[in-house]
Order: C-alpha cells, then structure tokens, then sequence
C-alpha cells in the first residue's frame, strides 16, 4: 500500500514537473539509443458560470463550475532493430481537485508495432489510423467551423487530440495492415497495394457480435496521365462468435481515378472522381434487411499556377440506399450527455448542443463506428450532415482558392447545390444551397513587420427548401460567422481575440433513423428561430513551437425565439498549458 | 489519346451509377403524418341487407382527407356480436373493407340488424355509422356435432347423479347463446359428495341421425374439435370434456367398456362471456381407427375444490357450437 502511494507521488511528481516545463524530458534521462521518449503534457484549469435569464428561476443548477485536469501522454518509440519499430502512449491523468490516487488514471493510449519485412513489406499491427476515400473508411470533419479563429482552436486542438482526429480524415482502429508496391512496367509505372483487418467490436455474448472492418485498395499509377484505384472495405460481424443467428454486412466497393489532363507551366487540369456501390444486408433468415445503392462523384480541378488560382467544379450523386459505416459515422453525436450544464432549468430539460459545446466538450466526439445513422442537427449542417458521403444527395459543386503571391491574402469560396435523390415523407425534394467564403489576411506582411498581426475571417449560409402544399413545405436558413485577429504584441506573445455565430431561422422536419439508415418517423415539425454568439479573448505565449500557454476568457449567449425563457449564457475563463516533447 | 478514353469511359460509367430506386419517399407520409384530418365521404354500405349464408358479402365506403388509422366494428343488435376491421388508409373501398359474415368476438351473429361504426381514434374517436340487416348468417366449415338450437331428444344424456346441478342446467336462452339463440348451460354446486364432480352429459351420433360422430377427416393431426364456452369470471369451475370410441363394436355408447380419451389439463373456465376453445384429437392420444368410431362426447362440470372455500362456491359453464373442422381451427 505504501509502495502504491510513493509511485503514485512519484508519477505526480513528474507529471507536475513536465507539466511545469522545467526542460525537456529527453535532456535529463539517460535513454538508449534506440529508445525515444515523447509526449504531451497538458495542464487545463477551467472555470464556467451558467447566466442569463434561465437562471433567474433556475434554483437547481449549480451556477459555478470549477474543473480541469493534469495530463501526461509519455509516448515510449523503441527500435530494436532498423526494420522494427514498437511504440507505447502511456497516460497519466489527473483531474483537477484529485490528489494521491483520488481521480487519478493510469491508461495505454496506443500501442502498436510496425516494420517493414524484405524492404519491401510494410506491416503494422495494434493500434493506428486508417483512411481509404470518402466513401469507404473516412472520418469527415463534423465540427462547425468556417476558417475558425485562433482563438479557437487550442479547445478544438484538444478535443481532436483526444478523439484521434487528425484534420486527414483517418479513423483510429485496431488490428493490423500490410502495404507494399510493384514496379510494373510499360502501362503503370507503380502498382501499390495495401490491405487491413480490424476489430472494431468486441462480442458480449448476449445481443452484440464481434464486428469486424476489413479492406484493402490496389493503386494502378501512371506518371504521365495519373492514376486508378479500386478500393473495397467491409464491416461484417463475427456471428460464429458467440453463436449469434444474426448480423450486419455492409461491403462497399468503389474505384477512384485521378487522370492529369494537362499540366504545363501556365496550368493544369486533372479529374479526380469515384464511383461504387454499397450493400446493407443482415444474416438472419426472417425479415432481413437487405438495401443497396451506387454513388459517383467527379471533378476537373483547373490550377492556374501563376495566379495562384485553383477551380474545382464537379458533380455528386449519392443514392439514397448508400450506406457506409465507415464513411458515414459522425465523430460528433448528439446523443451523448454534455459533460457540464447538461440539463438546466428548474424541469432538468437537457440543454440543446451549441457551437460552444462542439468548441468544449470532448464527450460530444467520439471515433466508433456506428451502424445507424448518428443524428444530426439541420442548424449546424444541412446539405452534407454525413459528409461527401451522405446519401440522398445529387448535385453540383465548386471551390476556388486564391492567393497572393507573398500569401498576405489568401481567399477561399465554396458552394454547393444538393438536392434530395428520395423524398423524405413526401414526392417532394428538398434542394440544399450552401455558400462559404473564408480569408486570411496577413497584415504584418502588408505593413513589412515581423510580428504577426492575423486577421481571419469566415462566413457561410446554408439554405434548405422544399415545396408543396403546407404540411411538406420546409425552409430553413442558417448562417454561420467565423472572425479572430492574432496580433503578436511582443515576441511569441499574441493578444487573440475571435468571435463565432451561429443564426437559424425556419422550419425543417428531422427523421428518426433506426436499423442502419431507415426512416421511422418525423417526429415533429423543428422550428427553429436561434441565435448563438460565442465571444473570445485572451492571451497566448508560445515558448516554442512546442510549448504554449493560453489564457482565455469566452462568453456564449444562446437565445431561442421559440423558447424565450431559457435564454441562456455561459462565461468561462481556462489555463491551457500544453507542452509536446 | 489513352487518357482521354479512359476519362470518357470513367464519366461515362458515373453516369450509368446514378441511377436509383426513387420512389416511394422515406418514412411515413407527412401529411398523413401532421395533415389536417377530414371526413370527405360519410361511410356507406354496398348493400342494405346481405345473405352470409348464400355467400354474399358486403363492404363499405368512406372516405378521408388524408391516410388514417381507422376501425369499423360491427355490432350485432340482438346477439351483442362484434366484428372489427381496422386500417390505415385514405379511404374504405371493397378491398379494405368488405365483410363476408365473419366475427372478431363471440356470439356469431345471427340473421339480425347490425349496427356499422366508422371510427377514427386519432380524432378524438370520431364515430359515424350506417344499420344493415343480416338476413342469412354465415355457414362455417366443419362437421357439427351440436349447436343445442333444437331439443337433442334421446341424443342427448343428462347425469345429475349426485343431484347437485341446478334447476337451470340444460339446453337455454336465458344467456346470449354462442352461436343462434340456444346453447347449454351447467350451473351446480359440489356439496353433496366432496368430490369435484357435479354433473354431466352426453351427447350421442344419434343426434345427427349417425352411429357414429362424422367429421371430415379422422387423421387425428389433421382433425380439430372446436367449441365455444361461456364462463362468468369465477375461479372454480373447469370443463371436461370426453371423447369415447366404440371398443366392444356394438355400434352404440358402452359406459364402462368404451374407451374414453380427453385433453390434459382440461379447460379452467375463468373468463367471461362467450371464448373458442380448440385442439387436435392427436392431443388426445386417439389413433384414427379409434376417432372413425366415436359413441360419445361427455362434458362434464367440475368444481375446483382444492381451490373452493368451505362451504363451496357454485359452479357454472355454458357451452356451445361443438363442431369437427380439417386441417385448421375454426375460423371465426
């Protein structure tokens, strides 16, 4: 017992040490050669008031809210030899108020070994990323930001750290992956080949088979006119284990080709497309399921290089019967609690997910897979809840990206019209206009001076329509304001300062999905008339490109047209220290 | 050149994907979902009077402005019959709402006036309703053995040995009958001898002018016996009923040498009102040389005394329609 306390006083110890930034780790520990130790530490202190005009008749909500952590990742990468490679993520967690194993958590946070045999071979087993094409294994970002500002993003850094979200669209698996290529000759100058198996699902021997994700591509490339890959993923459960009499099987097999046009000096112009189909079916003999559906997506990207102008216009159709688990699984979902303030009021009514939640709580996030449709909010993303790979979608697109030549000003423009393939509860289709335009100003580089000085800016509005008699209608206009500065006051100290709103006005109706993606019930019309402004500003000192610390204070206003009472504001000031290492 | 076909031929194939399955729409209907409900035609029946027994049917029209859950009952006013349609529809036509003289609770109906309601539960039970006339009820598949509509004379043995029936056990119209206007009706009280038997009779292949029960089929797995029963909700009474086969081959009921089959368990009346009991003669252990020579079928009251409070209760069970059908239950 005594042993356990000194480790664990050992263990605080250190995490504080680290935490506190006193050096680097690497500096002080004698480590073999071939043994490398990094990690993170972080250091959260967080402090959130509940206001506004629910609170005053709410007598049941605690109004102050004080809570945090202390957090090591000790990421220990061994090579034993020059072909092997074997790494560990241990975590030590402490939350804030928690002290000498009160609180505390020790985890492995990854562990995986990876080589390469004949050095040709590559292989890795355990835990790791994996990310085929939007329709196969992808995991869209879901977050609700158009060119989010500075001041933002340390929350959002965090909550995607610990989700395992890399910004690339990869998903975190466990099991183990083989890739390798062949030079082929006269037609493809590279064959590239690679393949997976992962579980993703354990068995609990009463309603749930193990459930497995297996695939592979095979990339045919072409120096001159590019290249083609046919990819197949499978999410299948293990019935035999267990002895279950039924589960899922949900293959999809797509090809996606990306063939250069032209390409000089002046421009370039490629095509990049996919296409496939998918299949939902379940092994039992009586009333199965059993759904499939095809989809295609192409585009000509023009790069018009001297101008620093890029132009992609293409077309997307998604059926939709289109079902991919690995493409369609959210990593935000609804459903889960908030981890604070998650009913207030007097009745406990659970509080609605806002922009702020979605920049806070990383219990909303989440990597697993999901064989139903996870809800979504229509305020936060109409046209493409589900990503590129939403279903029931047909239409047009197009992106320009421009920047200046030194990048003092770099402009983006996205827009997007979808329309329903299926009606949903009527003949009638409901249309989807998008339209995004993001900058970045550079101003320190207008004015000729070293010190940042950053403006960013980001606006989008996403209309849905549908007609008909009354009962069908639907119309409902959302907009979303993203704007920061980043002004480095002195040497790696930035003043940061931002603001983010959201506004939804109208009416839409939201299904209620069972069994994969099966409309059940509209339950209700959703009216909405909100509005959700989120106010930032602080300070940030970089220590080095490694080591930051930020000290914020946000306010968040969330008001309802149609549910005046439980207007409501959530202040909150927050340490961040983050030191990677 | 390559590149260009290849192009050509990918867009080509994109085209080809996007095709889909279109139509119908997703989840239920929005308007018969959230649409404002109105009856836009009054129910109306196809014919005033129908004739059940000269396989005539009858179905009714109504209409609505938009799909909807919606319940016909048709009630019998001189039997208390009821029979149930439901739906979920924008309008009632023949294919949804014909009635050929079926019921969906005991009694059958019989040759009467029928009150038709057009109910809509999800607005607030609005009710409509329309009358017709049953001229002729409906004839049920089957091999009857009794309906008790006529006097069973000397087909018919009633044994009160133990004087504990009541003067109003026998063939009655005092309580609405199961099926036409009479059945029978045992009512006694296990207080003279302590030993739960209170009364019983039998009924003989006389009755239908045979020697033996014909039915129309005597493959036990294939041959069903249905009957109704009427209880009134008390915990004690059961019915027993026995089948007896003629084991000496006299071609006549032998009581004590013809052999008696019955179900296990026999059957606990605690219901009220009139039920459809029915069971394979393989569940009693018949062969199918022994069901072609039935003599006899024996029902018997029974008081529940292991369960009685001293002194006992009374107990009483009414019973009717006992028929023979092939392959399937009788069908209501």
């Amino acid at each position: 017992m005594l042993r356990t306390k000194l480790l664990l006083r050992a263990i605080c110890c250190g995490l504080i040490l680290i935490v506190l930034g006193t050096s680097e780790l690497s500096a002080q520990t004698e480590i073999p050669k071939n043994l490398h130790i990094n990690g993170l530490g972080r250091t959260l202190i967080q402090r959130t008031q509940l206001g506004g005009t629910i609170s005053e008749t709410d007598t049941t909500t605690a109004s102050d809210l004080m809570d945090g952590e202390f957090l090591l990742d000790l990421k220990i990468n061994a090579t034993p030899n020059e072909k092997t490679e074997v790494q560990s993520i241990l975590r030590l967690r402490n939350e804030f108020g928690g002290f000498f194993g009160s609180g505390m958590s020790v985890e492995v946070r990854e562990l995986f070994a990876r080589g390469i045999v004949g050095n040709s071979f590559r292989y890795h087993v355990g835990d790791m990323d994996l990310k085929m094409t939007p329709y196969t294994l992808f995991q869209h970002d879901a977050g609700l930001n158009v060119n989010e500002a500075e001041i933002f993003r340390a929350r959002q850094e965090l909550i995607d750290y610990e989700q395992f979200y890399n910004g690339d669209g990869t998903r975190r698996m466990q099991g183990g992956k083989i890739d390798f290529g062949l030079s082929a000759g006269a037609i493809f100058s590279e064959i590239n080949i690679s393949g997976f198996f992962t579980r993703v699902r354990g068995t609990d021997f009463f309603s749930l088979p193990t459930r497995f994700v297996s695939g592979g591509s095979i990339e045919l490339k072409n120096d001159r006119w590019g290249s083609i890959t046919g990819n197949y993923v499978n999410t299948f459960d293990a019935v035999s284990i267990g002895g279950f009499d039924n589960g899922i099987r949900n293959p999809v097999q797509t090809v996606s080709a990306n063939i250069h046009i032209l390409d000089n000096d002046n421009m370039a112009l490629d095509f990049e497309g996919e296409m496939g189909m998918s299949s939902i079916f379940e092994t039992q003999e009586t009333e199965p399921f059993d759904k499939d559906d095809t989809f295609a997506e192409g585009a000509f990207k023009l790069d018009l290089k001297p101008r620093n102008l890029q132009i992609t216009l293409g077309f997307r159709d998604v059926g939709p019967d289109f079902f991919s688990i690995g493409a369609q699984s959210n990593r935000v979902d609804l459903d889960r609690s908030r981890t604070f303030y998650s009913r207030i009021g007097n009745d406990r009514t659970t509080r609605q997910a806002s922009i702020f939640d979605l920049n806070r709580d990383r219990a909303l996030y989440t990597y697993a897979l999901s064989d139903v449709l996870r809800p979504y909010d229509p305020r936060f993303g109409n046209t493409q809840p589900y990503g590129r790979a939403t279903a029931n979608r047909r239409g047009v697109f197009l992106n320009v990206d421009y920047a200046l030549a030194d990048s003092a000003i770099e402009l983006g423009a996205e827009a997007m019209q979808m329309q329903e393939i299926r009606g949903q509860g009527t003949t009638e289709l409901k249309s989807f206009t998008l339209a995004r335009v993001t900058g970045d100003i550079n101003i320190n580089r207008w004015l000729g001076i070293d010190n940042i000085l950053k403006v960013n800016l980001g606006y989008q509005f996403e209309q849905t329509q549908r007609g008909g008699v009354e009962i069908e209608t639907v119309s409902l206009n959302s907009s979303l304001l993203d704007a920061g500065i980043q002004a480095e006051l002195f040497d790696n100290f930035d003043l940061l300062a931002g603001i983010k709103q959201l506004t939804s006005v109208g009416d839409d109706y939201i299904p209620e999905v069972i069994r994969f993606n099966e409309v059940r019930d509209f339950p209700g019309r959703y009216i909405v008339d909100d509005n959700e402004t989120m106010i930032a500003a602080g300070f940030r000192y970089r220590f080095s490109s490694m080591s930051t610390l930020n000290i914020q204070w946000e306010r968040f206003n969330s008001s309802r047209a149609t549910d005046a009472e439980r207007a409501y504001q959530i202040d909150q000031i927050f340490i961040l220290y983050s030191l990677y290492f | 050149m390559k590149k260009y076909l290849s192009l050509l031929l990918f867009i080509s194939v994109v085209i080809t994907a996007c095709q889909h399955q279109t139509d119908p729409f997703d989840g239920p209907n929005l308007i018969d979902r959230f649409g404002e409900f109105q009856l836009t035609t009054d129910i109306a029946a196809s014919r005033n009077s129908v004739d059940f027994s000269a396989d005539e049917q009858v179905f009714f029209t109504a209409g609505f402005s938009k799909n909807i859950n919606w319940v016909l009952r048709i009630t019998g006013k001189e039997s208390g019959a009821v029979k149930i349609i439901e739906g979920f529809d924008r309008e009632l036509n023949q294919e949804n709402a014909t009635w050929n003289g079926t019921t969906s609770d005991l009694p059958l109906f019989r040759d009467e006036e029928c009150l038709v309601e057009l109910i809509i539960p999800e607005e607030d039970s609005l009710t409509t309703s329309v009358d017709i006339t049953v001229t002729g009820e409906r004839i049920y598949e089957g091999s009857l053995i009794t309906n008790f509509e006529e006097d069973l004379g000397d087909g018919l043995f009633f044994g009160n040995f133990e004087f504990e029936l009541t003067g109003a056990t026998g063939r009655t119209n005092a309580i609405p009958a199961g099926q036409g206007e009479y059945c029978y009706f045992f009512e006694g009280t296990d207080n003279v001898v302590g030993n739960f038997f209170v009364g019983l009779i039998q009924i003989f292949p006389s009755v239908n002018g045979e020697t033996y029960f014909s039915m129309p089929t005597t493959i036990p797995e294939e041959s069903h016996f249905n009957f109704f029963l009427y209880g009134d909700g008390t915990p004690h009474t059961i019915a027993v009923i026995q089948f007896f086969t003629d084991t000496n081959g006299d071609g006549t009921f032998t009581d004590g040498v013809d052999k008696s089959f019955q179900l296990e368990g026999d059957f606990p009346v605690t219901h009220t009102g009139w039920k459809v009991f029915s069971h394979t003669m393989a569940d009693i252990g018949i062969s199918e040389a022994e069901l072609s020579q039935l003599t006899a079928v024996q029902v018997l009251l029974i008081s529940n005394m292991s369960a009685q409070p001293n002194p006992p209760n009374p107990v009483r069970f009414g019973i009717d329609y006992m028929t023979f059908t092939q392959d399937q239950p009788l069908s209501l």
